[in-house]
This record gives C-alpha cells, structure tokens and sequence, in this order.
C-alpha cells in the first residue's frame, strides 16, 4: 500500500477520504432528517422498527415508488393520486371517494397517511394490523389500482432503475415484495404530524386564543370520549350515526359479528382542517357539517355507539352555535404546516 | 469383499455404539430428524384434478362425491419432545429475507411435504407438536419472505391482513356452487367449492375475532433416535377427510369458505385431521 502511495500519491487524499468516511465519528447533517424520532409527547410507536429501520436510501426508495404509476395495472395511478401531502396526505376535496384506474370510483374516502407509526390497525375497517401490509390492498383493490402483488414486483425487477435502487436500500440482487413493502412503509413511517400550533402549546413553546383554548376545553368535554390522547383517536371502531343501514358494513366485515355492522375506525383528527371531505363515505364536506351532524344527525340503528343513546333514544351532542365555533376553532390548531411544505416528501425523482 | 466387510463392521459398531449410548447423550452433538407428510381422503391416496373436472374419487360419509384439485397447509412451530426431557424447537425467523421455520406444504409438491429438521439434539424423541397456520407472532413482524412472501405464492388475504392456513378446492357433484366471472379471466366453475380456512386475531377486548390457527401434538407410540449418524423419519397422515365429515360439510349449501368464521368449523376439525402413520430410524427420505 505505501508503494502503491509513493508510486501514486496523488490518490492519498482518496485514501484519507476512505478512512475518514469509515470512521463513523462524523455525522452528515443530511442522514439526520432521515431518523424516525417519536415526539416527547407522543405513544410509543407499533411498528417493528427492529426489522425495518429508516434509512436515507430506504426512503427515498420508498418516495420514488410512493409517486411512481409503475405500481398500478396501467401506470396511471400512484400512491400520490390520492395521498397529497399539501393534504396531510389525504384525497383532495373533489375526490370524496377516490379514482382508481380506468377512472373507477373508490367506495372509500382515502384517509390521511400521518402518525401510521403509531397506529395499532389501519383502514377504515382496521382489517389490516401492520404498516407494510397497507399497499398491498391499494395494489391490489379493483378500484384503486387493480394490480397484483407479483406483478409489481416483476415490473419493478425489469426496470431499469429499480434493481440498483434496492440493492442500495436493502443490499439485496433482487426486488420482493417484502422490500418493496418496507420501502413504502419508511417513507410513510416519517410522516410524523406533532408540530401543529396545538403541539407547540402543550410543549410549552407556544399560545393559543383565548377561543382557541375554550374550545380546546369544549373539546375535552364533549369530543374527547373517542377523539382521546395525542393521536386523537381511542383506535376504536364506532357507528355514529351516518345512517340507520349499511350499504358498507365497515368493521362487520372484519369482525363478522353484526354487532359491528356500520362501524368504523374513529380517525385521528389530527390536521382535520385541511383533509376534507369527512367520515369513511365523505359525507360532509365542511367540519361545521360534521359538528351540526353530531348535534342533531345522528341516525338511530342497532349498532348506534351507546354514547348517543338515552333511555332508549338517539341522543345527539349538545352544542350551541358559539361552542361549534369555538371547537372548529380548537381543531384547526392541529393542522401541521412543516409536515405538508416538507421538502423530504416532495417529488424528487 | 474385504472393504465390503469392513464397511459392514464399521456400520455395525456404529449401530452398536448409537444404541448403547442412549443412556449417556453427548449435550454438543445432533442430528437431523425428517417429517413427511402424506395427505389423504379417508384410506384413499390424492390425485389432483382440474376445477370442474366430474371425475369424483372420494366421498363425504354422506356419499356426497368430490374430488380435490388444490390442498395445502402452513406448518410452522415445530417442536419435539422425548422421555427424558429432550426438547427441540425448530428455528423461527421472520423478516423480508426469510421465513424461517414456516413451511407451506402443498399436495402438487411432494417435496415440499418433506421436512428436514436440523440441529436436533442428540436423544430419544416420542412426541412432535406442530402447529397449522401463521399465528400473531409470525403476522406481527410485517412483510415477510420466503413461504410467506404474497408475491411469491404465500397464501395471504389482503382485506383481513393474514395467512390462510389450510386450502382446500375441488369439485363436488352437489356442490351449490354457480358458474361466476370476476373479469380479468378470474372466474369460478360451477359445483366447485373453495374452503380457505384463515383467520388469527385472538384480541382479549374483542371476542368477535376467530381464531382458527391449531396446534398439534401427535404421540409416536414408540421413541426415536437422533444422533449425528441416526436421522429418524416421522410418517404423518394428514386425512382431510377427517375435517370435511367432522364438520358435516354438505356441499350443496357450503361451498365457498373464505373468512375466519366461515372456516370454523373446518379448524376445529383439524386436531382430527392428522395422525402419526409410523416413525422409523433411517438416513434417506421418503417422496
């Protein structure tokens, strides 16, 4: 090596560069934007980090499939088509329930993708009970983009780019669906909301309005029973009152218990402002038509959340006008501007 | 002759030397141990045909003719067990490379019906318990390789996130079964009948969750050897004809399983199902 250094040294410095790279003592700013970091005031996340740890090339992996058609039949949709970011990653109010391929009408309103790393079950239904098996519906539903796990997976080893991506990502020759998995869910793992001006408040670093703060209060009293905790959601699956049957049948699908027809997850309400329309069918376009729901909507059915039943009767919240306002007010601070201008989340590619 | 005579000596005091010791296990050495296993309908050996095909071999206790034209299981969790205290647990490991421990056993691959079992202990083995199905502890890890890699052949429902852990398809004369097509050249033959037996939530504040994964424990009725000359071979029968009659199947009105609580009643037949045909000391494996 000192030969080859004398007979050539002008490559030493490469050598140095070698060596300094693989001491470890210095950290590239650049990989820290990368890290899954749990919010002070957060839950403990769910996800098997242990198996899948985010790394700067796994994610940018799984942000180039997250926006690439490639993963459905006819590379016209991507998960981007109905998960925008300047929606905290929900569908755009003009898509109540979200197009698939040939223009095909989803049955339900896509969610937004924040905080999955905390979540104990996903979809609407929570049929699915960890984070990397979520694509796998979108991949494969007939209304979304009617494609086959495997078939992915086949396009993906033919690209041209794709092999090299992965071998980087995972040092793996070959593309499979469980790297394929494991790419999307580091993407979305980092799409942690907890910098809303609420979070700013409780973390001390912040104020709220004084309307803000007695809406805050109005909240804890009258929307906190399900709406609870940081994620705001008690991750239960409720009816409350949409109607009084069921075309879908929600967590009764799961379950296969008709005590469950007509419920479904009750949602984070975590940037609720900004990921319109609401309720697993979109039926309310404006967070003031939900709030008037919940006051005097509520549909009786057997399956109704005894929370809204009284000596046998539909029972609704009771909320004045000025109350309405001032929760609206109080929801609207936990809309999160850094996650939505992210640039980490942004189309590089 | 006289290698032949000498080999002959050689095995002989191998034999010899590997039935003496049984008192006294090396705890640093181990064999291999082989599991085959031999599905069948009643005392009748499978052949597989063609959905809709009405050449029916078997029949229901009811005389309600079939055939089968898919089968297969999940085995995972395998464990042996023998007199004085031996104690084997095949290696579990789930991640996006592997599936370790986790088998898929099909009737249209006959080596995938064969197991072998590495790193076993040195001892006397009477007892093996198994268990059908990918239980929470193998779902939890998330995406998987291997046997349990959906783009790869594992049988995986999307919807209700899990394995099916025992398939069952074919034909039935009765089947109620009408001719459907999904589209995308899916469809589904008339008289066919589909039984995907699923489903693993066991969730303590839901008792609406069916569990349908079981686990096995089957009697050898005699002990094996494993030592590192000795890889003994269990035999077992997997009688699917045990889980169609315990559970009453009348094809006509049940013919198309495809949840967990559908599936019930054929799980709950399972620890019928199998049975332990012989075990016997050997060093190649069936087919």
């Amino acid at each position: 090596m000192i030969d080859l250094l004398k007979k050539y040294p002008a490559y030493s410095w490469v050598l140095l560069l070698i060596l300094g790279s693989c001491s470890g003592e210095s950290i590239d700013p650049g990989e820290e934007i990368y890290k899954f970091e749990k919010p002070a005031h957060f839950p403990e996340p769910t996800y098997t980090f242990e198996n899948n740890p985010v790394t700067k090339e796994g994610f940018e992996l799984g942000r180039r499939l997250f926006f690439d058609p490639i993963l459905s039949r006819d590379k016209s949709v991507s998960c981007n088509n109905c998960h925008q970011q300047s929606r905290a990653f929900a569908d755009m109010p003009l898509h109540g329930m979200s197009i698939g391929v040939d223009n095909q009408a989803g049955f339900r309103n896509a969610p937004m993708l924040a905080n999955l790393a905390f979540m104990r079950e996903f979809f609407w239904d929570g049929g699915v009970s960890h984070l990397d098996f979520v694509p796998i519906n979108a991949i494969e539903s007939d209304v979304e983009m009617d494609e086959s796990l495997a078939n992915v997976v086949s396009k993906l080893n033919q690209d041209d780019r794709y092999p090299g991506l992965f071998k980087e990502a995972f040092g793996v020759d070959e593309v499979t669906s469980p790297y394929l998995l494991y790419a999307l869910s580091q993407f979305t793992l980092l799409m942690v909301s907890a910098n809303s001006r609420y979070d700013q408040y409780i973390l001390g670093k912040g104020e709220l309005s004084t309307e803000e703060l007695e809406g805050m209060q109005l909240f804890d009293q009258k929307c906190a029973t399900c709406h609870s905790g940081e994620l705001f959601t008690d991750f239960s699956y409720k009816n409350n009152g949409l109607s009084s049957s069921f075309k879908d049948i929600g967590r009764g699908a799961i379950t296969e218990d008709e005590a469950d027809y007509g419920k479904f997850r009750v949602p984070s309400l975590r940037n609720a402002e900004i990921t319109a329309p609401y309720m697993h069918n979109a039926r309310f376009s404006t967070l003031e038509e939900v709030l008037n729901h919940y006051e005097q909507g509520i549909k009786g059915s057997p399956t109704l959340d005894p929370i809204f039943m009284e000596d046998g009767k539909v029972k609704g919240i009771a909320l004045t006008e000025d109350e309405k306002i001032k929760i609206i007010s109080f929801i609207k601070t936990l809309t999160d501007r850094d996650l939505i201008s992210d640039p980490k989340f942004q189309n590089h590619d | 002759m006289k290698i032949l005579k000498l080999m002959a000596m050689i095995s002989l005091t191998t034999l010899l030397w590997s039935c003496g010791s049984d008192d006294e296990v090396n705890p640093d050495e181990f064999g291999t141990f082989q599991l085959y296993f031999e599905n069948k309908v009643g005392a009748n050996s499978i052949t597989l045909r063609a959905p809709g095909s009405t050449d029916y071999d078997y029949e229901t206790s009811d005389g309600e003719p079939f055939n089968l034209s898919s089968l297969g299981y999940y085995v995972s969790k395998i464990t042996l067990e023998g007199p004085n205290g031996e104690y084997f647990q095949d290696e579990i490991s789930v991640n996006a490379d592997e599936a370790k421990g986790y088998y898929l056993l099909k009737e249209s691959n006959s080596i995938s019906r064969n197991i072998l079992l590495e790193k076993v202990p040195a001892g006397t083995y009477d007892r093996i318990t198994f268990t059908i199905g990918v239980e929470e502890d193998g779902m939890k890890e998330g995406a998987a390789g291997g046997v349990l890699d959906p783009a790869a052949g594992a049988w995986f429902w999307n919807w209700n996130a899990g394995y099916i852990g025992l398939m069952m398809e074919g034909t039935a004369e009765h089947s109620g079964q009408a001719y459907v097509d999904h589209g995308n050249g899916v469809e589904v033959l008339e008289k066919t009948f589909g039984f995907h037996v699923g489903g693993w939530k066991d969730v303590t504040d839901n008792e609406n969750f069916v569990n349908n994964i079981k686990t096995i424990t089957l009697e050898f009725g005699t002990t094996v050897t494993v030592n590192p000359h000795l890889s003994p071979l269990a035999h077992l029968i997997t009688d699917v004809l045990k889980v169609l009659d315990g559970a009453e199947v009348d094809f006509s009105t049940t013919y198309s399983i495809h949840s967990p609580k559908g599936g019930k009643v054929l799980a709950d037949q399972l620890l019928n199902a199998f049975s332990v045909h012989h075990v016997h000391q050997s060093t190649s494996s069936h087919d």
